[in-house]
């Protein structure tokens, strides 16, 4: 209701009192000023003579008016797409700079470094990786180099856990390449030694480097999928509600924190920070229960995936307070 | 300088001429915006009232206040632009943590508020705008539940608009409830039908085609392994279905947690009337949320620059909403600010739809048929 000023001033000074000051007839009058029309019950009219008339002038003012309102809608949907085009072009670049600006040249060291200036790192980072289902062979190549690369990342921030979300499961199904490539990327970075890793996912069996006391830290490295998020809760409510049937549970048993019990074991458990590698907030079927309180990142209109944007979340994460409602 | 400034502004802004101008502008834009695409649900996160009344130099309670002036402007910019349900987060669980008289002082917020609808109660008439309260209402004090109550049934037969105000919410004890009542729902067995048809007959029928060698059941149970050990918890899954092998009373012992009630054995015969627990899907769950009415939420909208999701919506926003986290405090949120999220949320759906083969646009239909 967009008041006039006098009118909320009114309205401000009424509120501060409770509500005692403004008269029923004031207030209503206040209102009144502010409500659409009435909805029109168009009842038959019986003068035919006056009809006609009035309804064609009624027809043209609204006609001109639905012509304006296209009109408007075209011109700012043209200036719109001009400024969201500028203002990619202009974020792509800044992206491209950084990029040159931060790159961790393959060492460990320059990673650690970027990162020994934050005074906060999340425990459990998360990311959505995005797939394209037609070509499911090139794609491959791709997600599992950016996983490794990003596992890599994590290894020499020294974030213990990372979980991968890729929504059509190809990685889940290809768990020993990831592994593979994981190591050989750590390899890589690191020369000799390298911390250890463990890939593993949902109902499936874990990989993991044999030697789990490594001086150089330990990487989790958890991959999931569509499958994990809503269906998981179904099939949870399935299995509760087979136990009730057999009355081993009451339904009053079901708590929140039954739940979370079981979904942080069975799928994964609430990740700190999510990084999203689009250019908009989508969170295209991520486990709804896991991102209650994750914080969430994207670089607007940012289309690649890049180290720019794993360090620019990390600030950005560094620099969130977290007040959990109070 | 500047106080020059802020008087021509109010001179503008705060004259006749210079409020029925833009007024006129907003109407115009709003109509304008209602030729693309419209989002059918919005959610808004109404944060920020109180970093509001901090820089202005108020009191929280009045930052709340300003907050539910900024709603009902958004409340009606949505009604006017055809949105056709709102759902705004007004209390979390969570918020009970905050200190007491800020509490109180939003339960009277809400009271009043509520309460002024159902004395003008024509007013919502007029948008046509029915409230609905979704949340935990036990946690709801007596006198408070009163109210929503009565301004709830008081504007339930509209339908134009939905305004869902989540009171006290939290998005995982939603889903919580959702779980528990379907568990419910499954636990009872469906009223009995009268029908010509006689079960007996039809199982036998079926019963005797299965021996001519159709064997239908355990070849589903082969087919279906990677559905058992998807099962939202393998040890669950495969400890619940070695119990339907084994005797009854063997099991339970094991699965049992010591503090639950006793066991209430059904006899087999009963156990069969109840239906299956492997019937439920998605929808399911769906039709047991508090929005399950509602159509599928297009657009998620965060004030305050903080970039969480705070437990509001979770199964609702996590497939293809756009979400959006601006800048802006809530109390200062209006129509320049909404505009562009609108803006670029028809744009992005104008996008979608040339990336998309035609064939494959989104249709939003399917899922409400289920039900």
């Amino acid at each position: 209701m967009p008041l006039n000023y006098t009118d909320t001033k009114a309205y401000r000074a009424d509120e501060k009192v409770q509500h005692s000051q403004l008269t029923d007839r004031q207030k209503r009058h206040i209102m009144k000023n502010s409500l659409p029309a009435p909805v029109e019950n168009r009842q038959p009219t019986s003068t035919l003579s006056a009809k006609p008339e009035r309804r064609s002038r009624l027809g043209i003012r609204k006609f001109t008016l639905h012509q304006i309102h296209v009109l408007i809608f075209a011109c700012m949907h043209g200036l719109f797409s001009l400024y969201i085009r500028i203002r990619q072009i202009i974020n792509v670049v800044s992206y491209q700079l950084s990029s040159v600006l931060y790159y961790h040249h393959a060492t460990p060291q320059y990673i650690q470094k970027d990162v020994s200036r934050l005074n906060k790192l999340p425990k459990h980072l998360s990311a959505i990786l995005k797939s394209d289902n037609r070509r499911a062979a090139v794609d491959l190549d791709r997600l599992v180099d950016e996983t490794a690369e990003l596992a890599t990342w994590c290894a020499c921030a020294e974030i213990p856990q990372l979980s991968v979300y890729e929504k059509t499961g190809l990685l889940k199904k290809h768990m020993p390449r990831v592994y593979e490539a994981v190591t050989q990327k750590l390899a890589f970075y690191y020369g000799g030694d390298h911390p250890s890793l463990s890939v593993t996912s949902p109902h499936r069996d874990s990989y993991s480097s044999p030697s789990l006391d490594n001086s150089l830290g330990h990487l989790k490295l958890h991959l999931i999928s569509e499958q994990d998020g809503r269906e998981s809760v179904v099939d949870l409510t399935r299995t509760l509600a087979e136990m009730s049937q057999k009355g081993k549970l009451s339904p009053k048993d079901i708590s929140m924190e039954l739940i979370d019990n079981e979904l942080s074991e069975g799928i994964m458990a609430e990740p700190d920070l999510l990084i999203l590698f689009g250019p908009t907030v989508q969170l295209s079927s991520y486990p709804p229960w896991q991102i209650r309180l994750t914080e969430i990142f994207c670089l607007k209109d940012n289309e690649t995936f890049g180290y720019q944007v794993f360090l620019k979340a990390l600030r950005n994460y560094a620099s969130a307070q977290m007040r959990r409602g109070k | 300088m500047s106080d020059v400034v802020s008087i021509l502004r109010r001179f503008v802004f705060e004259s006749p001429p210079g409020e029925w101008a833009i007024k006129q502008l907003r109407e115009l834009l709003i109509g304008a915006l209602k030729q693309g695409p419209v989002p059918q649900h919005v959610a808004f996160e109404m944060d920020g009232n109180r970093r509001y009344a901090r820089s202005h130099r108020m009191e929280t309670v009045e930052g709340h206040h300003r907050g539910f002036e900024a709603l009902a402007r958004i409340m009606e910019i949505c009604y006017k632009a055809g949105v056709k349900t709102v759902t705004v987060y007004a209390f979390s669980i969570e918020n009970f943590n905050r200190p007491k008289y800020e509490v109180e002082g939003l339960m009277q917020l809400a009271k009043v508020k509520l309460e002024q609808l159902t004395t003008y109660g024509d007013v919502l008439d007029r948008y046509g705008a029915a409230v609905r309260v979704m949340g935990q209402r036990e946690m709801i004090r007596d006198d408070v539940l009163q109210v929503v109550d009565k301004a709830v049934a008081r504007t339930r037969h509209n339908q134009k608009a939905i305004l869902n105000i989540c009171f006290p919410y939290t998005s995982r004890a939603e889903i919580t409830t959702a779980i528990q009542s379907t568990v419910a729902e499954f636990l009872a067995p469906p009223p009995p039908k009268n029908t010509p048809f006689s079960q007996t007959r039809i199982r036998q029928n079926i019963l005797s085609r299965q021996l001519n060698g159709h064997d239908p059941l355990p070849t589903i149970r082969d087919s279906s392994p990677e559905k058992q050990t998807q099962a939202g918890d393998g040890a669950y899954a495969a400890e619940v279905e070695e119990s339907g092998d084994l005797d009854e009373g063997a099991s339970s012992s094991t699965t049992l947690p010591p503090d639950s009630p006793p066991p209430r054995l059904r006899d087999g015969a009963d156990q069969s009337h109840l239906p299956n627990p492997e019937d439920i899907t998605v929808d399911t769950l769906d039709s047991h949320m508090y929005t399950s009415e509602d159509p599928p939420l297009d657009l998620f909208v965060r004030t305050s620059g903080v970039e969480r999701l705070s437990d509001f919506m979770l199964w609702q926003c996590h497939q293809d909403t756009q979400i959006f986290f601006l800048d802006c405090l809530w109390p200062d949120f209006d129509l320049h600010h909404f505009i562009w999220v609108l803006l670029e949320w028809q744009w992005r759906m104008k996008q979608r739809d040339r990336d998309e083969a035609p064939g494959r646009r989104r249709h939003v239909k399917p899922r409400k048929l289920v039900e």
